[in-house]
Order: C-alpha cells, then structure tokens, then sequence
C-alpha cells in the first residue's frame, strides 16, 4: 500500500469512529435549510436564489468540516508522528483525496435536502450538467482548505482564521458555479450557457491542486 | 534602486504626473456628426463637441463644410465673425454644436481651433468622462503587476529564503493593495457619473471586492500570526502564491464572461466590440487617447515601483530596530 493510501484510511477511520467532520457539516446544512425555509414560507424561490443558498451553506458546511484536516491533527499533537512516518507529498495526497471525498458527500447531501425541502421550486433541469459543476465545485473548495487549513495549522491562533483567509480565495470559483448551477435549473441543455463556467471551474481546480501540491511541502517541513 | 533615491528622478515624476493630469483633463474632447444628431435625438444632451476640419465657407449661406473624424461631410451653420477671427479654411476644429432637431441643421456655439494631434475622441456615452480612461484603466493595470510582482517575490523567497524579497513581497503587495483601492475608487466616480450610482455589483466591481478582500486577508494573515519571522514569512508567501492563482481568473475571465456595464463583457456593447478590453484582444480606439493612456501606465508604474522602493527601505528599517531591542 503506498503511503498516502495510509493517511488516507487513517482519517477515514477517525472519521467512522468520531463522525465529527460529517455529522457539523449535515448540521450546519440542515440549519441553514430550516432558517432559509422559515423565513421564506410559501414563498416562490427563484433559480438564482437557489443557487446561491446552496453554494452558501456548501461554502461554510466545508468551512466546519474540512478545516478540521490539519488544524485536528495540531491539536491531538499527531502531526509529528505524521511527519515522520509519511512524505509532504502522500500526506497532501492523502488529505486531498479525504476532502474531496468528504465535499463530494455533503454537496450529495445538500442536494438530497435541496431536493427533499425545496421540492416545489427546486427543478433540475440538466443533470449532468448540474452534477459537473457541482464536482467540480467541491473538487475546488476541497483543494483550496486543505492547503489553507495545513497553513493555519501551522499558526498558532487558528480558530476564526480560515472562513477569513479561504472566503476570498474560493469566491471566483464560488461564483462561476453558483452561476452555472442557476443555467442548469433554469434550461434543459445547459451546455451553452455553462461552458464558460465549467472552464473556469475546470481550470481554476487545475490550477489550485497544482499549486497546492507544489507549495505543501514548503508548510509542512518545519 | 537608487534611482528611486534621487531628488531629479522625484521631480521629474511628479512634473511629468502633473502634466499628464493636465493633458488628461484639458485636451479637448470631439465627437462626430452622428454623435451630435444622435445624442440630440436621444435627448440626452443638446450641445456636443465636434471634431472636424473645415472644407470651405460660403458667406451668403453661412453655412461651413466640415470633415468629421469619420470621414463624414457635415454642415454647420456659422457666423463671419466666427469664420473670420477663430477658422480657417484646412484648420482642425474642435466646435460645440447644437443640432437643432426641427430643422436638422446644426448650429455653431462656440470653436475652437487644436492641434489634431491633441484631441481625445468622444465616447458614446461616456462623453467628457471618457477622461478618466487614464487614471482608472492604468491604476488597475499596475495593480496587476504589482501583485504579478508580489508573487514573483513571495516564490524567490521561497527559493533563497532570504528576508528582504519577504520584505519586497509585502511591499509589492501593499502598493498593488493601494493602486486596486485608487482605481476602487476613480472607478466609482466614474460609476456615479455613467450609470447613476458609485456601487452597482457589475462583475468586475465585484471581483475588485474580492480582490480588496484577498489581499486584505493577506495582510490580516500576517498581523494575526504569532510565528516567529521564518515561520511567518514563509505562511505570507504561500499565501501570496495562492491569492494570485485567482488574480487572473477576477481580473481576466469573470469579468469577460459575465454580463456587465463594464465595456468588453459578455453581452459585448452596442455597435461592435469595446474600444479596450475585449474577447478579441484587440485595442479599438483613438491613437492619441490610447497613447496618452500608456503614457499614464508608464507613469504610474514608476509611481508603483517608488512606494515600494520607500516602504520597502521602511520594513528594513523596522527590522533592523527591532534587531537591535
């Protein structure tokens, strides 16, 4: 098994054992859902609202769960054994495939509560195309806290500091898919009106993981 | 540099800014035939300046022949006493018009005569405020360089961990942080004046937001930490690299895309491709205005590289003080 296989199952385990990071992040998701549904009660919510509620509650539910990547594995002072035992570049891996797969499972679960709460107004209209951005938009946000959360773990006052500093980052991606998610519940054949999007998307991603890969190894050595 | 240490090099950069603000405010602006008929019809103003050059007089008519910009042949009704103190038949004017809507004839208000390389060409729409394409449009174009530059320190630090490209990254950023802010701001005025109000959350109002925000998180990063310097220079430089990965995608893409008041969105304007910024990467305008406007890119630039010169001697300062405590 190589090593970032390791981390990988690592988190994993802590994860099935704590249900921490999953169950903030449904959490935060159904919290948002209810004070958006309580304020809005037979209200007609148009795509673009849509769109950005879920792109809000997706952006902060990885806020509280993703963060916790690095900044946990500071706190239970694991990280110089983790140090020790795996390269900069499998433990980066091995985070980056954890997030993404964490992101990947809120933005289904925030789809499925989308789907279940906002039955009436919440139609989507180009599947694949909906399901495109919204990956790709996880993908992204995954990338972007673990390398920004391995930098905060590496400060010492880390609570508040990373909705502060990843907030900004994201937004050009948060943009481009809340813009494409409102194409793809509005028309059927989205395709024309999301390429852009999805272009920016696919190559903002691009561009982050390569970034992230190169630039770990600098925060994690001390 | 020591350049930037010089008093001639100050005083030539602060004259040459002065004269430039001067061109950029006094150099007449002149429009075209069509944009006077056009903009009376409209009713958005009865008078226009219009750039022409005088063909002939007749003095029984008093009626001038005029060459506009567009290779146009129009009519304006003058006085002798104009034609005879102020034109003269080949001379290049730059006359006030008001066109007269009943009888579509256009009536001199008042001439003057320039030189025709001098003169800025009139904007549909924009008009006198088509001037502050030299000061909006530069400022952001060197707010992108001096964080291109910030960046460029941040990974030579990386590199050769020596402290003062940290100190240059930081400096670099700050100017960039400034220059983002001026053009924040001549671009609200401008935003005021166009389309009514200071703030419209148009795409690239937005993404300058965003950028306001990334490098103040930048700097916020940097104050909050309590690192040693090591530690907290190379967390501000992996910062940096990746605040500037988004750089291109708000102040390139986005902003392209998108729909917007801004010239060059995705809707594109009215009667063919924005004179600037565009998809096609072509430059439609004016030769005059768009090399006073490099002229304002240049000087800015060295605007950028003086304050960062200054408060990067500032932050070696600093260091050397708390060095010695």
């Amino acid at each position: 098994m190589s090593s970032w296989q390791g981390v990988l199952r690592k988190d994993l385990a802590i994860e099935f054992r704590t249900r921490y990071g999953l169950s903030a992040v449904i959490m935060f998701l159904l919290i948002t859902v209810a004070v958006i549904l309580y304020s809005t009660p037979g209200e007609q919510l148009q795509p673009s609202i849509l769109s950005a509620l879920m792109w809000i509650a997706l952006f902060f539910g990885a806020m509280t769960g993703l963060s916790r990547s690095f900044i946990a594995e500071e706190e239970r002072g694991t990280s110089l054994l983790l140090r020790l035992y795996a390269s900069g570049e499998s433990v980066f891996l091995g985070k980056l495939v954890y997030n993404v797969g964490l992101m990947l499972t809120l933005a289904a679960s925030a789809l499925l509560f989308f789907e279940f709460f906002f039955a009436r107004d919440f139609h989507i209209r180009d599947w694949p195309m909906f399901l495109l951005q919204l990956s790709l938009g996880a993908i992204g946000v995954a990338a972007v806290s673990t390398i920004l959360s391995a930098l905060i773990g590496r400060a010492s006052q880390k609570g508040a500091l990373l909705p502060i500093v990843a907030l900004p980052v994201l937004m050009p991606l948060v943009i481009a898919a809340t813009d494409a998610m409102r194409i793809t519940l509005e028309v059927s054949n989205a395709w024309d009106g999301v390429r852009g999007d999805i272009l920016i998307l696919v190559s903002f991603d691009m561009a982050m993981v390569l970034v992230s890969y190169v630039l770990f190894d600098v925060i994690w050595r001390d | 540099m020591k350049l930037f240490r010089s008093n001639i090099f100050l005083w030539c950069l602060g004259i040459a800014l002065a004269i430039q603000v001067y061109i950029a405010f006094e150099t007449p602006i002149g429009g075209s035939f069509s944009d006077a008929k056009m903009l009376a019809m409209n009713g958005v103003q009865d008078v226009t300046p219009i750039k022409a050059t005088l063909l002939s007089y007749d003095p029984v008519t008093k009626l001038g022949r005029f060459r506009d910009l567009y290779d146009d042949t129009g009519h304006v009704v003058m006085s002798d006493k104009a034609y005879a103190t102020k034109a003269a038949v080949g001379d290049v004017l730059v006359m006030s018009v008001a066109y007269d809507k009943q009888t579509a004839t256009n009536n001199l208000v008042d001439l003057i005569r320039v030189n025709p390389m001098m003169t800025f060409p009139m904007i549909q729409g924009l008009g006198e405020l088509g001037r502050n394409m030299l000061f909006h449009v530069p400022m952001s174009m060197v707010a992108f360089i001096a964080f291109l530059m910030g960046t460029i320190y941040s990974i030579l630090y990386l590199i050769k961990k020596d402290f003062d490209y940290d100190r240059r990254a930081r400096a670099s950023s700050a100017a960039g942080l400034l220059f983002t802010a001026l053009a924040t701001i001549t671009g609200s005025i401008w935003a005021r004046f166009s389309w009514g109000t200071f703030w419209n959350w148009d795409p690239r109002e937005t993404s300058i937001f965003i950028l306001l925000l990334i490098y103040g998180a930048y700097f916020m990063l940097r104050s909050l930490l309590e690192e040693s310097e090591d530690k907290k220079a190379r967390i501000a430089a992996v910062y940096n690299i990746i605040a500037f990965v988004t750089v291109p995608f708000l102040m390139f893409i986005l902003p392209r895309i998108t729909q917007s008041l801004h010239p060059g969105g995705g809707g594109g304007m009215a009667g063919g491709e924005a004179p600037i910024i565009n998809l096609s990467g072509k430059v439609h305008t004016d030769r005059t205005l768009l090399n006073m406007h490099w002229v304002s890119v240049f000087l800015f630039l060295f605007v950028f590289l003086w304050l960062k010169d200054v408060y990067t001697r500032i932050l070696r300062l600093q260091d050397k003080q708390t060095e010695e405590n």
